[in-house]
């Protein structure tokens, strides 16, 4: 069984993040950079799949800078057992990461594809959807539970109605959701063997993919900073305030 | 001199400089705390507050007894519960770590400090979630346990602010103003502020702000991690569970939460250089990659005595820093180069159970000259123009040194200074 992890390098989201002067991005030179946490969710999940007992080898696969190494290696410290690093200096649109990907999986042919439900950084929540299309493959999205039979995954879903129980047949593309599991440290063994893991760098010319942007980014604007606070001195006072403000 | 703003400048708005400026404000000083983010952001929003009162002299006991009064006078007057009296216990797994608790709770005795013996079997009754069979000795102090680090904070402030202390958040000090060979107030980002005397309490950042007055200052900031466990029915970790310090395995525990803390002393620590840090660096957004080596070191070393904890278990990892200085003793009081400006720092992981006292000892050199405590091991300078202490170099090597032995080294009159 071969499990294929997608991840997206993204800033840390709880850092204080400010805009560029042109407004179509975010100052990211000082900032420190994680494997998106839903993507790191479906990582743990494919590792606690291996360690229930299926045979299973992991891959996870990044898009971007040179820079992305440091966080696939924290992946293979985390547990996966090679990683691949896509070259690519283009801020790239979902349709377009969809799209390498599925280049990436027909090349690899894994039964099962993980991968969070969305970035934190843009939220699109695109890619899992887009690669299912493309590949043709089922998807189940959401996922707060995940569960290996024979040929199949039975996936409890996270929907605004409650939880969803589906099964899929394999292969298939699993997006994850924040209650599915989480991520672990990395032991110090697996530290000392993620080193010697290896990396495959591929460019993204090697893969023959004409990039076609679908989506151009116009603007950004920041959240308001402004707050009103108030002090109240009883929970009495605390109802009063909020059934003033509610609308 | 110029127009006076307060009598008392204090930068830094951790435990450190708020017990002072509130020690100074029951004294009737006008103090104002300048401090570069919010108050207690910095180590003391990242520290555990293990209180052991039992030290390797009778000056430090001393020091953190008289604390401990001062403490339950802030939770009287602010209505905060801040010490949480769990007790604490030593434990020893090898010949050299049992001889340390034997001498210590010979000293302990000697002074009147309530310490017993404890049986593996009393340990393991009083800590069911830790393991105990390689145990040789262990030591109970009913009457330590920790300081909450928030309520602390929360205490000193609303006490202070009752006293007329201001607080200056978001306003970084850029220079020391020093006329007639005297510091006579800060330069701020929001402009200058003037007082009889300044106090550098600026945490990992006070080796900078000694700097901006032409002093060295040897303190280093070094890196430390703790984790908290996520409360899980299977294992009762009680609120007044005692407090573990195992220096074997360089780890030291409390209860938090339903959860537990375990955080350690590594031989090899992070080192930060506080000046290559961002402008707005805020040491509560630190966050520990997920194969950090640090946490990945510390996770190994609780399972040692903890075996329920793994990479598996749910956990919040705090990273953090602290000041170290070399021989992990605080700088309390002026250099003799600038009369006025005074240094309350290097604090060596020990700031938040040593703010209460440190704070009155301030106030007594700050507005008299003088304290009835012994400053003997906490003078600000005791390593003053001294070779080996004048480059940040060999600073930051000495104080790196110390805080890797810091649970290295064997304690005690017997011990040969060895790392078991």
């Amino acid at each position: 069984m071969k499990i294929l992890v997608p991840t997206k390098r993204v800033p840390d989201t709880d850092q204080r993040i400010t805009l560029r002067e042109d407004g179509r991005g975010i100052n990211d030179d000082q900032l420190p950079f994680v494997i998106n946490p839903f993507d790191a969710i479906a990582l743990e999940e494919a590792i606690r799949l291996r360690e229930t007992g299926c045979d299973a080898e992991i891959l996870i696969v990044g898009i971007g800078s040179a820079d992305y190494e440091e966080q696939l290696r924290s992946g293979l410290a985390m547990g996966a057992d090679r990683a691949i690093l896509v070259h690519c200096e283009e801020s790239l649109d979902p349709w377009n990461v969809a799209r390498i990907l599925q280049v990436l999986v027909l090349r690899e042919g894994p039964d099962l594809v993980l991968m969070g439900k969305q970035a934190v950084d843009d939220d699109a929540s695109q890619v899992g959807p887009f690669l299912a299309a493309l590949l043709d493959w089922p998807q189940a999205t959401f996922a707060s539970k995940v569960e290996l039979s024979e040929d199949a995954v039975r996936v409890d879903r996270e929907t605004d109605q409650g939880i969803e129980t589906i099964e899929v047949t394999r292969p298939a593309v699993i997006t994850t959701d924040l209650r599915l599991n989480e991520p672990r440290y990395a032991s110090l063994p697996s530290i000392l063997k993620a080193r010697k893991k290896p990396i495959e760098q591929l460019q993204l010319e090697a893969l023959e993919i004409t990039l076609e942007p679908r989506i151009k980014i116009i603007g950004l604007e920041a959240p308001s900073q402004s707050r009103t606070c108030r002090r109240v001195d009883s929970v009495e006072q605390l109802v009063e305030a909020l059934v003033e403000v509610l609308p | 001199m110029s127009q006076k703003t307060a009598d008392v400048l204090i930068i830094g708005g951790g435990v450190a400089g708020l017990s002072t400026a509130l020690q100074l404000a029951r004294r009737g000083k006008r103090v104002i705390v300048v401090e570069r983010g919010q108050l207690g952001s910095g180590s003391t929003g990242r520290a555990a507050g293990l209180l052991g009162q039992l030290r390797g002299t009778a000056a430090s006991t001393r020091m953190l007894m008289d604390g401990v009064e001062t403490v339950r006078e802030l939770e009287k007057e602010t209505g905060e519960e801040i010490f949480v009296q769990t007790g604490s216990l030593r434990v020893a797994a090898t010949p050299a770590r049992t001889q340390e608790i034997v001498d210590l709770v010979g000293m302990g005795k000697a002074i009147n400090f309530d310490i017993q013996h404890l049986s593996r079997e009393e340990v393991n009754e009083k800590l069911p979630y830790m393991k105990t069979d390689d145990l040789l000795d262990a030591c109970y102090c009913p009457t330590d346990g920790h300081l909450q680090p928030a309520e602390l904070v929360a205490s000193y402030v609303k006490w202070g602010r009752k006293l007329g202390v201001q607080y200056q958040t978001q306003n970084p000090v850029e220079r020391i103003l020093i006329e007639g060979g005297r510091a006579v107030g800060v330069q701020t980002a929001s402009g200058p502020l003037y007082a009889d005397a300044v106090v550098n309490a600026g945490g990992p950042w006070s080796y900078l702000i000694a700097e901006m007055a032409e002093s060295v200052l040897p303190t280093a900031a070094i890196g430390h991690v703790y984790l908290t466990t996520r409360p899980d029915d299977a294992i009762t970790i009680d609120r007044l569970s005692p407090g573990v310090r195992d220096r074997g395995n360089r780890i030291y525990s409390r209860p938090e939460a339903g959860g537990l803390i375990v955080g350690m002393y590594e031989a090899e620590p992070e080192q930060y250089t506080m000046e290559n840090l961002p402008a707005d660096f805020d040491m509560a957004l630190m966050k520990a990659a997920r194969d950090d080596i640090h946490v990945a070191m510390l996770i190994y070393c609780a399972q040692q005595r903890f075996p329920w904890i793994d990479e598996r278990t749910p956990m919040t990892v705090t990273t953090g820093i602290m000041t170290f200085s070399p021989d992990g003793k605080a700088f309390c009081g002026a250099f003799p180069n600038l009369p006025g400006f005074f240094h309350c720092s290097g604090f060596s992981g020990h700031g938040i159970v040593q703010s209460p006292t440190i704070g009155v000892i301030m106030a007594d050199l700050v507005s008299e000259g003088k304290t009835d405590y012994d400053l003997s091991e906490i003078e600000a300078d005791r390593f003053f123009e001294q070779p080996g202490y004048l480059a940040r170099d060999e600073i930051r090597n000495r104080c790196f040194e110390m805080a890797g032995n810091y649970y290295g080294r064997v304690e005690g009159k017997t011990a040969s200074g060895k790392a078991s």
